[in-house]
């Protein structure tokens, strides 16, 4: 199976999964025409991440030009890694209507693979906490209650 | 079919005039470019930089033990996972890396309500607890904000270090997000865009629900300052040169300036 490699603003890493997956895989990235709009600067550090990776770089319609390198590469499979991004995800799945994509998980920050509240940090915190710090996961009752701000000392208004 | 961009380059002027040709878009800002280099050789560079136990003693400060690791991380170029091995290694004891560990815990908690919510970042996620409606505030940013001049010697340096640097010490971006917010009485997506334009690290997800928590619409309570606060951090740096010390819109106590901000029972 012949593979490219689609690398996204979201996973400059050199020896980021893809490339070590596949490391033989040409890879592309595409500067998208209907990516934000940035001041010079921002581009400046983005193409200096990518001048430090085995890239051939890209500006245009962000699934016109990966379909076409894959094309280019007699490729049948994309292999990109996972991302937030609603527009990146739109990408996405544009490409896995034409072709095999494979989606990598990028290298996780939590050994954690249980359900977690994300209404407040706080509630998030006490459940990640001992994964975060590398201990091992302590009782409900140990556990401290971290509050979004508490470590400033600013005012916040109201109660 | 458009061309492979060009790879080699004489310098990196040479490499600012082709990025500002083919994005002619960017003719809309001012031609700043940062200082801070993109790749992983810069980053790596950085990892000196890692000093858990002084970042938790010194964060809020302008002047504290921050990294400047964060537009690396949040373009992928370093992982949470790396920094924070990093930080644990150099901490003698566990607790003392704490702080840190938990600053990059809010970068995760930030990315995991981004893959929930999606382009809703940019929606209002609760009401705001200031008393005001939503449509009190106005939609542009003003003028005298993205152009450093409203005469406060605070507000715009922030203003002038953003636009030229592409980064702003966290700090200061609660100060200018607030400022913003509640004593200008902008929507907060109006910041956030003009944020995301500049920072190097601007990321929809941690930037915008970082302003929404300032505007108190993903928090309990709107965040605001008072000068004591913001000279004790700077260590007077703004107020010393500033016209207005003494008679700024950020003197007082919290309890006067949140009758005067806000209009809460």
């Amino acid at each position: 199976m012949n593979t490219i490699i689609w690398v996204h603003e979201d996973c400059l890493h050199p020896t980021g999964p893809a490339y070590m997956a596949y490391p033989e895989s040409p890879s592309i990235f595409v500067f998208d025409d209907a990516g934000p709009v940035m001041s010079l600067k921002r581009y400046v550090f983005i193409y200096e991440c990518l001048l430090e990776l085995p890239v051939v770089i890209r500006k245009g319609d962000a699934v016109q030009e990966i379909l076409g390198f894959a094309r280019r590469h007699s490729a049948d499979r994309i292999v990109t890694i996972a991302t937030p991004s609603p527009r990146l995800k739109r990408i996405q799945q544009k490409l896995a209507q034409s072709i095999q994509l494979e989606v990598l998980a990028y290298d996780p920050f939590l050994e954690f693979t249980g359900t977690v509240r994300l209404e407040r940090f706080s509630q998030f915190w006490r459940t990640v906490e001992p994964y975060a710090m590398l201990e091992e996961p302590r009782s409900e009752g140990d556990q401290e209650v971290a509050i979004p701000g508490s470590n400033t000392n600013d005012a916040a208004a109201g109660s | 079919m458009s061309q492979d961009l060009r790879r080699d380059f004489q310098d990196r002027q040479d490499l600012i005039d082709y990025v500002a040709e083919i994005f002619p878009q960017t003719a809309n800002f001012e031609p700043f470019v940062a200082d801070t280099r993109g790749g992983r050789r810069a980053a790596e560079q950085l990892f000196e930089n890692i000093d858990p136990k002084k970042y938790g003693a010194t964060r809020n400060n302008i002047s504290g033990a921050v990294t400047y690791l964060s537009p690396y991380i949040r373009h992928g170029v370093v992982t949470l996972r790396e920094v924070r091995d990093l930080a644990l290694r150099r901490a003698d004891q566990r607790k003392d890396a704490a702080k840190f560990i938990m600053e990059l815990a809010w970068r995760e908690y930030w990315q995991r309500l981004y893959e929930t919510l999606g382009g809703g970042v940019w929606d209002d996620i609760e009401e705001y607890k200031t008393g005001f409606p939503p449509d009190s505030y106005d939609e542009e940013l003003p003028v005298n904000i993205k152009r450093g001049t409203t005469g406060l010697a605070c507000i715009d340096a922030f203003s002038r270090e953003l636009r030229r640097t592409g980064y702003l010490h966290n700090h200061a971006r609660m100060w200018l997000a607030s400022y913003v917010v509640h004593w200008r009485k902008v929507q907060w997506q109006a910041g956030a865009e003009w944020f995301l334009e500049h920072l190097l690290d601007g990321d929809p997800a941690s930037n915008n629900l970082s302003w929404q928590w300032v505007a108190s619409t993903f928090s309990n309570k709107p965040y605001f300052f008072n000068r004591e606060n913001l000279e004790r951090h700077t260590e007077g740096l703004y107020c010393r040169q500033c016209l207005h010390y003494g008679s700024c819109p950020f003197e007082g106590r919290y309890e006067d300036l949140s009758q005067k901000l806000f209009q809460i029972q």
